[in-house]
């Protein structure tokens, strides 16, 4: 198959066969994590482990992104989700520096504990 | 350059007041008032009376050129009738400030010269945003004063002051702005190149597709191509801001409180300058620009202002509190002078531009007298004063006169522009019949009322007989409320506040150490003789300051009583050419429904377009 | 009223045709008029200035009294200089004195696109008559006033001569002025100096509440003659008289072809509401209620502003603008009634008031109502004769009454004085006193108020449809007569006895109701107030020659009344060379044609000339009044406090109350106008604070109130957030979803 009649059928978003992986794939992929991320963010109260859930959906959007922007045929979509790992990065040590911090004040990780913007 | 250096002048001053030291406030403010009016004195002596509709000292520099955003400054009669008001008040708020402000001497004086700068503005912008960057900084400087030097209620005071008179002018915006939007759709012959070339050359961007301006002549011609649809539109959006501005009922409200706890030079700015921006943004804008629409709006506009006069009016005379009583008096008054406006004859605009002026001078006249006494006794309220002839001659024969130039007595300031006013009202009446002769008239007349009556100086428009006569009846009110006050406050038994009594024999009346700020404890001794009233530094009559404040404003009251020709002839010119615009725009008539121009949907992004060269 | 055959009987009367027009084209051919005349008005001005620097200089003389008598005299002179002017350029010639614009602009070139009131001085035959006694009045009483007021000298003096001297400018302005509008000048501007000087006793509360009802009720009547001008200016493109009569011609025409019909109903209006103004200057019926309490004022003002002058100003706006009046199908009728009903009422008040100021003002009210029957039925000689004469004769009675109020510390009451005239020093006074009731009561023959009042009457009887305002102003003279005496025998003679008023000075400023020592008014410690010590003090010079001179004058006014040159008697030519004279003319005119013979539609009294049937019936009338006060006030009284006519009272019932109290008028304006007022206005300013200000507050208050509202859904839980915004996308979602598919 040239790489012709493989772009191709990539936009048909048909498998061309069980052992290719299509856009669909990766789209569900990225729906299940972002689910996951979501659902443990809502659940959990471990100010941790939800952020690990935010860092989960972040990744599900990647991950969704550069599907598509392979999809497209279009760089911007790699681009974008190069930036976001970078950002990611540094969200996530300073995430961590300041849930490092409020543990220090309460001695706890429980979201619950934290209520300064209540209206 | 004349006319800017009235802008910079102030606001130079303000600025070395920020840096001066405050000792020297008073000193800088007085003498940059006084630089500035000797400014607006320049002016004047320059400005070619005997053609007033000229715009005379016309200056224009770029500034944001790309949105067609010019400093162009010019001043017809009209405008320099204003700036002598402001010059003349400005630095007689100052002399009179002098013992009622005790602390904080650069905020208030640095702010009333920014206040002054912004007024001047007003008056002498021609380009729309300059007109309304000032017509909205005289809000902020407002704000300050009467937030910061006001009394008890201050603070509420002054956000209802800035938060109401700041939406109306908003929704004036945006009417002035789709007229600069529509006139920038207007076709024209010019090809855009030569355009490009003229904005290289830093010349004026002629109006064209997509090229906006807000010079204002070439906007009011292009305003009145709208159709009546959009002229009704933008008159509502004018009038919705001059008219809070006015105040005319029903959006008066923020008046009273406003003037109430405003300091003395506060009220008297307000009352003077500040509440004819509205009536001056009528007559420079709603009616020029939207004058079909104004004349066919004119009787609402007119039976708001009876109501005011007559609703305010009453209102005042159940007031007790002196200063509340006279804030009320402006939205009566103010209502005489929209309805001179929208008389749409040449009376009217006169005559109420001449009330614009003479209300400034008489009731902020009557602001000065009561915040004189305020100074003396801490109170306003008509209970705890009475009587002030017998103690204060010289002060009670101010209150009077201004008093009765106030009520409109002939031969005073007030009668003129109040007339004029009301018979404009009188005349413009369409029922008054064609017929333009005497004998005529008098051949084919029936009844009183019916087509065909004679009338020789009767005018178009949409009052009538009735409207002057209920309006009329403010006169009587007038008389009411404001004989009212002198009979309570100038005349009758004494009566002074708890702590001031002491006239004649009555003893220990525990002399003044109530008040704080009276730093005469060590004179104490001579607490106890006929002056046991002086108060800090006043004493119980007026000082040669404050009769210097008040003096050259009665002066003028009579001057303008009984003079007022060269005003009335200089006002020709512009009146006249403005009667023109209304009467050609009613002889057309009203129904141009079909707009003056096309907009297909293609050209909808002709202004972003405009912008991004 | 029936107005309409009324009308068309007056246009029968009318002059002939060539006669008006050429009046008209003589009114509007005005030459220009003497320098001199400007200086009529000018000198008052000057001396209210001079009398103002006076008070900044806190002069403490007579030194203002003496620069208003001086230039007031000097006015007077201008007057008299520019009457001789007047005579020399002709009967019914008319000068115009132009000084400088005033109101005036315009909007184009063409004819009516003007406006134009100058400051202008109109001067006809009418102005300088009534200019003559304003002027002259006003020194004379202006001398009074300089011993009346010496017990103020200082501030309150100068005060005083200064709104005095301010009051004659305006009167002048009213009077002189060429057009409507400085007449509206000096209107409200006499209306201010009347406000000021019956507010002279500030500290009074009845003078400062007298003073501003007098002003407001003024401004009431203000209103309808500056609605008249305007209709005025609208109908005829003018305010100045000179045009307005020269534009009524066509109208004047119609009138004289019987068409009345066919005059314009606007020309019909202007009158009516000229006329209202009238009725507020001049205290008629329903506007008269501030003249009585403008007695508050010191009795110099009452004598020449409330009773001489300023008052009659209405009379004089009538007879300034007859030509308008003649239109008006119901305008004069209406004034005449109104005259005619003011007339009889003041004087059933006036028969039962005890204060003999308010008598005489009562009087003056009454009289008032005559000179506008006077102007009604055609009469506007005998109008303007009684203004003339009742000027110098009401004058003296006034000034007379205040110099008893004067001497006897402010007592006015006519119980507590008895035999003033046969009292040391008094014998001026009660001569004057004597004098001035003889007139006002009209005793026959000797005095001018006889005949001035028997030309109304005559007329009134005379003109077709007015014989009833005739019967009710002769029931009216006798009333006047009756009460005019009783004051004069109760006060003036029988038993000597005074009891002194409550003042220590009649016009000492302290009224105050509350008693708070006097000690603080230097100027009044020395006075003992205990009744045992007061002596009355007789009224020295200038009183003395004030009120000698008017007594005299009071007489000497019979002579302009009944003699004069070729043109009938002075005053009558006086009358009729100016615009009041168009039916002035045609009615005396036709009056004596009536004497012999010709008889058209011309009434008479039961077969006489109704003129001669007058000078009897009147007299008769005055006769019986005098006799009848005689018997019941002096007739065998010993005592001041109680005559024979209290005997009578209880036959009166409640009536005899109710003219006490003023048949309740002031209480009924008061319930229906100014209580239901006050509420509205109450009423009005709650709903300003409420709802109109309310709503406003509402605005700013209703996104504060959301937002309050709003405020528990921040829990400040993060889970909450969560939800709520993985709800939120879910349900955009879920549109996005449904729109789609």
């Amino acid at each position: 198959m040239t790489h012709g009649t493989l772009s191709l059928l990539a936009q048909t978003g048909f498998p061309a066969s069980m052992a290719q992986a299509t856009l669909a794939h990766y789209v569900v992929v990225s729906l299940l994590m972002f689910v996951i991320g979501l659902i443990g963010f809502l659940t959990r109260r471990n100010l941790i482990i939800m952020f690990l859930c935010t860092e989960l959906m972040f990744q599900a959007a990647g991950i969704a992104l550069v599907a598509f922007g392979r999809f497209h045929l279009d760089y911007t979509g790699q681009t974008f989700v190069i930036f976001v790992l970078t950002v990611a990065a540094a969200e996530a040590s300073m995430a961590l520096a300041l849930i490092v911090l409020l543990f220090r004040r309460k001695e706890s990780l429980s979201a619950e504990d934290w209520q300064e913007l209540k209206g | 350059m004349i006319l800017f250096s009235l802008i910079l002048i102030p606001l130079l001053f303000a600025a070395l007041l920020a840096l001066a030291p405050a000792a020297q406030a008073r000193s800088l403010a007085f003498l940059g008032m006084l630089t500035s009016s000797a400014a607006a004195v320049l002016a004047m002596l320059r400005f070619d009376w005997n053609n007033g509709a000229v715009f005379a000292n016309e200056k224009t520099f770029p500034w944001l050129g790309e949105l067609g955003i010019q400093l162009s400054v010019g001043a017809d009669s009209v405008s320099m009738l204003m700036i002598a008001l402001t010059a003349l008040l400005g630095p007689i708020c100052v002399v009179a400030s002098r013992t009622a402000v005790t602390e904080r001497h650069r905020t208030f004086f640095g702010w009333l010269l920014v206040l002054q700068a912004a007024m001047y503005g007003v008056f002498i912008a021609r380009d729309l945003i300059l007109f309304y960057i000032c017509f909205e900084f005289t809000l902020v400087p407002m704000f300050v004063l009467i937030n910061v030097f006001g009394s008890t209620n201050r603070k509420h005071a002054s956000v209802k002051f800035f938060l109401y008179t700041f939406t109306g002018s908003v929704i004036a915006l945006a009417g002035l702005v789709y007229v600069a939007k529509f006139n920038a759709e207007l076709p024209v012959s010019a090809t855009r190149e030569s355009l490009a070339a003229m904005m290289q050359a830093g010349g004026t961007p002629a109006p064209g597709p997509g090229v906006w301006t807000f010079d204002i002549e070439t906007l009011g011609r292009a305003a009145r191509r709208m159709s009546s649809t959009e002229q009704a539109w933008v008159l509502l959006a004018l009038m919705v801001g001059f008219a809070v501005k006015v105040p005319l009922f029903p959006v008066h409200t923020w008046l009273p409180l406003a003037h109430t706890e405003a300091p003395t030079a506060g009220s008297v700015i307000l009352a003077g300058v500040l509440l004819k921006l509205g009536t001056y943004g009528i007559f420079r804008f709603a009616i020029p620009f939207v004058p079909a629409a104004f004349a066919e709006y004119a009787p609402l506009i007119a039976q708001l202002c009876i109501v005011g006069i007559l609703y305010g009016g009453l209102i005042c005379w159940v007031q007790t509190d002196v200063k509340k009583l006279v804030a009320y008096s402006s939205v009566a008054h103010l209502g005489f002078c929209v309805l001179g406006l929208a008389a749409t004859n040449a009376t009217g605009l006169s005559g109420s531009i001449l009330y614009m002026i003479n209300h400034g001078l008489s009731t902020g006249a009557l602001f000065l007298c009561i915040g004189m006494v305020y100074e003396r006794y801490h109170t306003r309220s008509m209970k705890e004063l009475g009587g002030l002839a017998a103690k204060m001659p010289v002060w009670s024969t101010f209150m009077i006169f201004f008093t009765m130039a106030s009520v409109g007595l002939p031969g005073l300031n007030g009668f003129v522009s109040e007339f004029m006013c009301l018979l404009a009202a009188f005349q413009a009446s369409s029922a008054w019949g064609s017929s333009t002769t005497m004998v005529e008239g008098a051949m084919d007349a029936g009844l009183w009322g019916s087509a065909g009556a004679s009338t020789v100086g009767a005018t178009h428009g949409g009052l009538g007989p009735w409207y002057a006569a209920i309006a009329g009846i403010g006169m009587i009110v007038a008389a009411m409320y404001l004989l009212l006050m002198v009979g309570r406050v100038v005349w009758g038994p004494l009566v002074e506040p708890h702590g001031h009594g002491g006239h004649g024999g009555h003893g220990g009346h525990g002399g003044h150490g109530g008040h704080g700020h009276d730093a005469h404890g060590a004179a104490a001794g001579d607490h106890h003789d006929d002056h046991a009233d002086a108060h800090g530094p006043l004493p119980a009559d007026l000082t040669a300051r404050e009769i210097g404040v008040l003096a050259p404003l009665a002066i003028l009251c009579v001057v303008l009583g009984v003079y007022p020709k060269p005003l009335l002839a200089t006002l020709e010119g512009p009146v006249n050419q403005t009667v023109q615009l209304i009467d050609s725009a009613r002889s057309m008539g009203l129904q141009l429904e079909a707009p003056a121009h096309t907009t297909s949907p293609a050209q909808g992004g002709a202004p972003t377009q405009g912008l991004a060269q | 009223m029936h107005a309409t055959s009324i009308l068309s009987t007056w246009a029968g009367l009318l002059p002939a045709q060539h006669e008006a027009a050429g009046a008209a084209a003589q009114v509007a051919g005005a030459v220009d008029g003497p320098a001199i005349a400007a200086l009529a008005p000018l000198l008052p001005l000057l001396s209210f200035v001079l009398c103002g620097l006076c008070a900044a200089f806190k002069v403490r003389s007579k030194l203002p009294a003496w620069i208003t008598v001086a230039c007031l005299a000097a006015s007077f002179a201008a007057v008299v200089a520019t009457t001789l002017d007047l005579r020399e350029a002709g009967a019914g010639s008319v000068m115009v004195t132009p000084l400088f614009d005033w109101i005036n602009y315009s909007w184009g070139t063409e004819a009516g696109q003007h406006f134009r009131a100058n400051f202008a001085f109109h001067i006809d035959s009418l102005t300088c008559l009534w200019m003559l006694f304003v002027t002259g009045l006003a020194t004379l009483i202006a001398l009074y006033a300089s011993e009346y007021m010496s017990h103020d000298v200082g501030m309150g003096y100068c005060r005083f001569f200064a709104a005095f001297s301010l009051f004659v400018f305006s009167m002048a302005c009213l009077v002189m002025g060429d057009n409507l509008v400085l007449l509206y000048l000096g209107w409200e501007g006499v209306g201010l100096c009347s406000y000021l000087l019956i507010g002279y006793f500030y500290k009074k509360p009845s003078a400062v509440a007298a003073a501003k009802k007098a002003f407001i009720v003024n401004r009431i009547g203000d209103l309808f003659l500056a609605l008249g001008i305007m209709l005025c200016w609208v109908h005829f493109g003018s305010v100045e008289y000179r045009e307005i009569f020269a534009r009524v011609g066509p109208s004047l025409e119609l009138l004289r072809e019987g068409k009345v019909d066919q005059i314009p109903g606007i020309v019909q209006l202007i009158p009516l509401l000229l006329m209202v103004g009238a009725f507020g200057k001049s205290a008629q019926l329903p506007l008269y209620v501030w003249l009585p309490d403008a007695m508050e004022g010191p009795t110099p003002v009452s004598a020449l502003i409330h009773a001489a002058t300023m008052v009659t100003a209405g009379v004089y706006l009538i007879a300034r603008t007859y030509p308008l009046f003649l239109l008006s199908e119901y305008a004069l009728p209406i004034v005449g009634w109104v005259g005619a009903l003011t007339a009889l009422l003041a004087a059933t008040i006036g028969m039962a008031q005890f204060d003999i100021k308010r008598i005489m003002a009562y009087s003056t009210v009454s009289q008032l109502g005559y000179m506008f029957c006077g102007l009604a039925v055609l009469g506007s000689v005998g109008a303007a004769a009684h203004v003339f004469t009742h000027a110098f004769f009401k004058a003296m009675l006034f000034l007379s009454c205040g110099a008893v109020m004067h001497g006897f510390a402010g007592q006015l009451d006519l119980r507590k004085l008895s035999g003033v005239a046969f009292m040391k020093g008094w014998g001026v006074v009660g001569i004057a006193m004597f004098v001035g009731c003889l007139n006002l009561a009209g005793f026959p023959v000797i005095t001018a108020g006889y005949w001035s009042k028997d030309m109304i009457l005559g007329d009134a009887f005379a003109t077709p449809g007015m014989q009833a305002i005739g019967w009710i102003l002769l029931l009216t003279a006798g009333l006047t007569a009756y009460y005019t005496f009783r004051v004069f025998f109760r006060v003036f003679v029988g038993p000597k006895h005074f009891e002194p008023g409550d003042e220590l000075h009649a016009h000492d400023d302290h009224g105050h109701g509350h008693d708070d020592g006097h000690g603080g008014h230097g100027h009044a410690a020395g006075h003992a107030p205990s009744h045992a010590d007061f002596h009355p003090h007789a009224p020295g010079w200038a009183i003395n020659l004030v009120l000698g001179i008017l007594a005299i004058a009071a007489f000497a006014a019979i002579v302009p009344l009944m003699t004069g040159g070729d043109n009938g008697p002075w005053l009558a030519s006086m009358v009729d060379g100016s615009s009041a004279k168009y039916l002035g003319v045609a009615a005396s005119q036709a009056a004596h044609a009536a004497g012999h013979g010709d008889g058209h539609a011309h009434a008479t009294f039961f077969g006489y000339d109704a003129h001669k049937a007058m000078m009897v019936v009147s007299g008769v009338v005055g006769f019986i009044g005098i006799l009848i006060a005689y018997l019941l006030h002096y007739a065998g009284r010993t005592t001041a406090a109680r005559s024979k006519a209290d005997s009578l009272l209880p036959a009166f019932g409640p009536l005899a109350t109710a003219a006490q109290h003023k048949w309740y008028v002031d209480e009924i304006y008061d319930l229906l106008i100014v209580k239901p007022l006050w509420v509205i206005s109450n009423i009005f300013a709650l709903i300003d604070k409420y709802v109109v200000d309310g709503l406003v507050d509402f605005l700013g208050w209703a996104p504060r109130a959301i937002g309050r509202s709003l405020r528990p859904s921040q829990g400040g839980e993060l889970h909450g957030y969560a939800i709520g915004m993985a709800g939120g996308i879910a349900v955009l979602v879920l549109i996005v979803l449904l729109v789609t598919f």
